[in-house]
């Protein structure tokens, strides 16, 4: 069973963008040993034959995932009822019956904006002072007010974000994705992670919200480290230098190659493949990852200083990441769970975010991009319109009844606002989207009709929307 | 459309195919089980299926008497409507286009054929008893070596095929050491093979094997996969937990052949068993493996059935090879599981005392989960009682001795551990939660018990325990034993043949597949329980064929005819497990320490690799000493950020029951071989270790190094590309001291100091090639 697009090592591109001082003697027998024929570029890995199925809007998605679940309150929702009920008793009929996460057993009140909002764009967008880079944008981005998820506690909130169920083992859905469609480079993992550093102490986040369940492991989110080595064990050991280590590949590769001829086992090919991918990954990685080649106005646009593993440096590298192919790339700030210290962490958490994703998608837009990119942006819940008050300044506790979120780029409408919750934003109560319609829009944008992309596993059709039938949201589709 | 990746999907597609080709067959009734009823469950059971709320136009195609109420006439097809949908034009025929299922017209002739002939239903093969057949003749009457291999042979030949010759017998040495202890047979092993012309050279081989502690290790591996045994809670703050006995245990269960049946209770209600040993407690600790959480804000009652549902999902699998998992929200969609079904075999479990820990759950490493006892293993109290018989007999002016044995006493006391046990507390209530809700009460309140189809269960008391449960499991004539013998058996072979007799290992349900040879898998089931589940007499049987024992090479012709080998027509070639890639490369280089059972260990990691993980903030530190170089078996298992090397060779996270792994071939997968320093470190001293045993020309140490690590010589080919490596190096290492003491400056191993630096890293290259190569990797 081959596991491995079986590629050839694309050689031009490999040439261009090593950025490393091989000898040309080197270079030259480098050459002579592939024998490869201009003609072998794939440039990318395939998806699965017939898809895409739909018209594909989008090539990409980049997923801003504001983890520890940021409050729709204090940045897109604005409800003037429940300021006016600030520190009332938050009415009852709301909250009978309902999940309720750290505020189990304790007096509800309500907690009103600590922020002020205005209107921005031409459409006149509502969005808080907490947002003032997003305010630039507000002709960009669709609102989704009406956001609702499953789960209440991170974990298996993160899980039920990007799985579309709680039970641990599911596919992701970057894996889905390039299980789908492929991706565009084969010098890079289709599906990249990234998260940053910065905020308040931040919540765990577990590989499994990347994994790839029980799609082929080559699907998985391969997470990049702002420290140390960028992809674990992309550095030659010390004491090797590039030119050994592509003559050792070289010499497994032989070797390989002769077993293959005396056994012909199909997966040695796959296998020798894999190796060059390996050494490409080798090659084109650092130099992905070294940003010393953007001049100084990019990355005062992000904010970025080289290394610091920032929010801001992130972006910049999801623009670099989108830029050479790869298909989905998620980037996690873990600052966002603001039971208490509100105020102050919605500023850190704010300072930490709000340019650099003005930034990124400025940047793509610049540079042609933003039409075929898919930017999602938001938590794995949103918070509680009832305050939580403990040791430190009055916060709020998790909620998964009305929270926002929002996308831009090809194919979503700009500028508007969709959904709404009621008005003390506890109940998402206009157009309703549920975790898994947020799926299926995505797919759709990716050309991928979501109600028939399953995969076989325990003898059921699995989808990433689950089972429930999900909805695209055309109304938000340009 | 619907995209069916995996093998199993593409494996049935060419199994019907093979099946639908065969002349033999073609002459013979259809099979109901075997023809039809996968065709009927892909395509129409989602709808007009067990599960009655989803049900269409009131109509059931899995039970015959619904089916033949109208839909389907036997011998009529323009009286079944059943049919004349199949045929119908576009707007009305079935399946529905919004469906994504499409029947091709192979399907619809044998539908079409069933009808014709009577359209026979039969109950499904997994619930039906096995039965014992007589053993097919053959033509061929000299390759068979028992009667398994007669059942393979017999089918080859009806397909009009032969077996493989067998294996050379460095292949196959090769190949049952692995698959019996996880390890590569040393030099000296293969050397006595090849030269003991004796009949039963390979017999004594597999006795020596399955008499090693080795064997209890390669075993717990794959059981561990299955029980979802890991260091962690898994969610959340993913804090260690104390659980590392249980390893222990299991490792001495396959070691000392304990019977499977024994094995099962002793897991499931080690707790209930009379006057409970300790190891029976220890046993029990398998109701405590799951995932567990005490993230802040959590509910309690929304966890405890998140458990339940997680517990009913892993006993099902690993012993009933079941999808009960699908009936917690509605009732099975294929199989005939109901929502009471689900819940009421979590009722079994609704004793576990857990709870506690939802508030004494604490952030530090490793965190509190209540019930806990504090434990040796049995070997661990074996070597205690003979310190302090030897400590009885010392001479009282013998201080030293004295003060020795006492010593390594009071060590071996301070090193009891605690693990996680079983204690049974009053059940709490188990609902029947509708769509799974956890927070609907409305659903009937359950006792516990067997899924209503399969009959009762018998209990002594007013409510069945789990020790009811785990009796019934392994009843073979009055509960539900002989589907788990089938279901382990199954597995067993899978092990070693590489695909089971049904491929889909997990489920034994209407949406698996078929046995290939359902008389072969019928009759290792029958024997497996009527031997009192002797799980070493089962692996020796199935190793002491001639089939097991065939070359893996396969034709062209094979390869087109059966890719997947279904027809075991020779054997199986796949790349090792992550464990056993590990510990090959350790265990050629000698570094390997077979130390026995105990604690977790920790390799080296890349730094920062758990600078996700919070509640506490997690630092790393990978062992200072030989317990660096253990086997893999005893890696910590960190569920939420497994070990990136083990991780690269699909190693599970262990979240769940895995019953089999895939097998990928990765970028990532080549770069811990090129790049991890534990393989970099035993490079360097397999180097040292060639450099020193052979004779110090090039030659001579080039076959050294593939004899041990590839029981071979290299040919010139191999040789020529290999001195290439070693020149190339050598004269870099030696211009450059610098780098070559970086090189084999790698790892906790010191230096072989009386080695030339830059001849030992050159060398370093030359095993580092050797330790990529596909065939160091593959068993084959």
């Amino acid at each position: 069973m081959s596991e491995f697009h079986p590629m050839q090592l694309n050689r031009r591109t490999f040439l261009s963008q090593t950025g490393i001082g091989l000898g040309s003697a080197a270079l030259g027998s480098l050459l002579a040993r592939e024998g490869l024929g201009a003609s072998s570029s794939t440039n990318g890995v395939p998806g699965q034959p017939g898809l895409p199925n739909l018209t594909q809007r989008v090539k990409r998605v980049i997923f801003l995932c504001m983890s520890g679940g940021p409050s729709h309150l204090e940045t897109f929702d604005n409800k003037p009822v429940l300021s006016k009920m600030n520190g009332q008793a938050f009415p009852e009929s709301y909250t009978a019956g309902q999940p309720i996460a750290q505020l189990q057993g304790q007096a509800l009140k309500c907690l009103g904006s600590i922020s002020k909002f205005q209107k921005y764009g031409a459409n006149g967008q509502e969005i808080s002072d907490y947002l003032p880079w997003h305010a630039k944008m507000a002709d960009d981005i669709c609102i989704v007010r009406s956001m609702v998820t499953e789960q209440i506690n991170h974990d298996p909130a993160h899980t039920f974000m990007n799985t579309g169920t709680a039970i641990s083992g599911r596919p992701s859905m970057g894996a889905w994705v390039n299980y789908g469609i492929g991706c565009e480079t084969d010098e890079l993992p289709g599906f990249v992670v990234l998260s940053s550093v910065g905020g308040r102490n931040p919540q765990p986040i577990a590989s499994r919200q990347w994994a790839s369940g029980f799609l082929p492991s080559r699907y998985q989110g391969v997470e990049f480290s702002s420290t140390g080595d960028p992809v674990n064990y992309v550095r030659n050991p010390a004491g090797v230098n590039v030119r050994q280590q592509r003559n050792l590949v070289d010499a497994i590769s032989n070797l390989n190659r002769h077993r293959q001829q005396a056994n012909g086992d199909p997966e040695i090919a796959s296998r020798i493949a894999a190796y060059e991918m390996a050494f490409r990954m080798q090659m084109s990685i650092p130099e992905l990852t070294d940003v010393s080649d953007e001049p100084q106005h990019i990355l005062d646009m992000y904010g970025a200083k080289p290394g610091d593993g920032s929010f801001a440096s992130n972006c910049l590298l999801a623009r670099r990441l989108a830029e050479r192919g790869v298909r989905f790339i998620h980037l996690y700030h873990r600052g966002w769970d603001h039971h208490g210290g509100l105020k102050k962490y919605m500023d850190v958490c704010t300072g930490l975010t709000d340019k650099p994703t003005y930034a990124l998608l400025t940047d793509l837009k610049q540079r042609g991009m933003l039409d075929d990119t898919l930017i999602v942006w938001g938590g794995e819940f949103g918070r509680t319109p009832m305050s939580q008050s403990g040791k430190g300044d009055i916060g709020r506790d998790h909620h998964i009844k009305g929270f926002s979120m929002w996308l831009a780029g090809g194919g979503v409408k700009g500028g508007t606002t969709y959904g709404a919750t009621d008005d003390l934003g506890y109940n998402a109560v206009e157009n309703v989207v549920h975790v898994r319609d947020l799926h299926a829009t995505m797919l759709y944008l990716l050309g991928i009709d979501p109600e028939h992309f399953s995969v076989k596993f325990q003898g059921l059709d699995m989808r990433l929307t689950g089972v429930k039938p999900a909805r695209v949201v055309h109304d938000i589709i340009a | 459309m619907s995209y069916i990746p995996a093998r199993t999907a593409a494996t049935f597609a060419l199994l019907l195919a093979l099946l639908a080709s065969s002349q033999a067959h073609a002459e013979k009734p259809l099979d109901y089980n075997r023809d039809v009823r996968p065709i009927l469950s892909e395509n129409c059971f989602y709808c007009h299926g067990p599960d009655p709320e989803h049900r269409q136009a009131d109509l059931r195609l899995d039970d015959e008497e619904a089916a033949k109420d109208y839909a389907i006439v036997p011998g009529d097809i323009e009286g079944s409507e059943f049919f004349q949908r199949l045929i119908a034009d576009a707007d009305t025929r079935m399946p529905p286009v919004e469906s994504g299922k499409k029947l091709t017209p192979q399907q619809i002739a044998t539908l079409k054929r069933w009808i014709e002939e009577g359209a026979q239903f039969q109950q499904h093969w997994a619930y039906v008893p096995p039965q014992s057949t007589e053993v097919p003749a053959v033509k061929n009457t000299d390759w068979a070596k028992n009667d398994i291999d007669l059942y393979l042979l017999a089918r080859m030949e009806e397909e009009g095929l032969q077996p493989a010759p067998p294996a050379d017998k460095v292949t196959l040495i090769r190949r049952v050491t692995f698959d019996l202890t996880g390890l590569p047979p040393t030099a000296e092993e293969v050397a006595d093979f090849v030269q003991d012309n004796s009949p039963d050279s390979f017999e004594k081989v597999v006795d020596r094997l399955l008499a090693s502690d080795r064997y209890g290790e390669r075993m717990a591996a794959y059981w561990l996969d299955m029980v979802r045994f890991a260091d962690t809670v898994g969610y959340h703050g993913d804090q260690d937990h104390n659980i590392s006995p249980y390893r222990d245990y299991v490792l001495d269960a396959f070691n000392a052949n304990m019977p499977f049946d024994q094995f099962t209770r002793e897991q499931i209600a080690g707790d209930l068993l009379p006057d409970a040993t300790i190891d029976q407690k220890i046993a029990s600790g398998y109701n405590r493996l799951l995932q567990t959480t005490h993230e802040g804000g959590l509910q309690e009652k929304e966890y405890l059935a998140i458990y339940a549902a997680d517990r009913v999902r892993n006993v099902s699998q690993v012993w009933m090879g079941a999808t009960v998992g699908c009936a917690q929200c509605h009732t099975h969609k294929y199989d005939p599981y109901t929502i009471e079904d689900f819940y009421c075999l979590a009722a079994f479990f609704a004793d576990v005392n857990e709870a506690e820990h939802f508030k004494v759950g604490t952030n530090a490493l490793p965190t509190k989960r209540p019930p806990e006892i504090k434990v040796h293993s049995q070997r661990e109290r074996a070597q205690l009682t003979s310190l302090k018989a030897k400590l009885a007999e010392v001479a009282d002016d013998d201080a030293a001795t004295t003060e020795r044995l006492q010593k390594q006493i009071k060590a071996l006391n301070d090193a009891a551990r605690l693990t996680m046990v079983t204690e049974s507390i009053t059940p709490r209530e188990m609902r029947v939660l509708p769509r799974g809700n956890w927070q609907d009460d409305s659903g009937p309140v359950v006792q516990p018990a067997i899924p209503t189809f399969m009959g009762t269960i018998n209990t002594a008391g007013d409510r069945a325990t789990r020790l009811d449960l785990a009796n019934w499991l392994v009843d073979a004539k009055s509960g539900s034993g002989a589907l788990t013998s089938r279901v382990f058996v199954n597995r067993l072979w899978y092990l070693l043949y590489g695909v089971g007799l049904s491929a889909s290992l997990g489920d034994f349900g209407g949406q698996g597949e078929p046995p290939v040879h359902p008389e072969l898998l019928d009759s290792l089931a029958i024997d497996f329980y009527e031997h009192d589940w002797d799980v070493k007499r089962m692996i020796k049987r199935l190793v002491m064929t001639a089939a097991y024992q065939q070359a893996s090479d396969e034709s062209e012709t094979i390869r087109q005819r059966d890719p997947y080998n279904r027809l075991y027509t020779h054997q199986s070639r796949h790349r090792l497990p992550a464990e056993m890639i590990r510990d090959n490369a350790l265990a050629v280089s000698g570094l390997l320490n077979l130390t026995y059972g105990g604690p977790s260990v920790k390799p080296y990691q890349p730094e920062g690799y758990f600078r996700h993980l919070n509640f506490p903030q997690r630092k790393y530190h990978a062992d200072k000493k030989d317990q660096q170089w253990r086997r893999a078996v005893y890696v910590h298992w960190q569920r939420q950020f497994l070990h990136p090397s083990l991780k690269a060779f699909d190693a599970p996270s262990r979240e769940e029951c895995t019953v089999e792994r895939p097998e990928s071939n990765t970028p990532v997968a080549a770069l811990v071989l090129l790049n991890d320093p534990t393989y970099i470190e035993a490079a360097r001293v397999f180097a040292a270790r060639v450099l020193t045993e052979a004779e110090s020309t090039d030659e001579a140490r080039l076959n050294k190094a593939y004899l041990l690590a590839l029981s071979r010589e290299p040919d010139s080919y191999e040789r020529e590309i290999l001195t290439k490596i070693l020149n190339e190096n050598r004269e870099l290492y030696q211009q450059d001291p610098k780098a070559a003491s970086q090189l084999v400056g790698i790892g906790l191993k010191p230096t072989e100091s009386n080695l030339d630096a830059a001849e030992l890293a050159a060398w370093t290259h030359v095993s580092r090639v050797i330790f990529n190569l596909d065939e160091f990797i593959t068993r084959n």
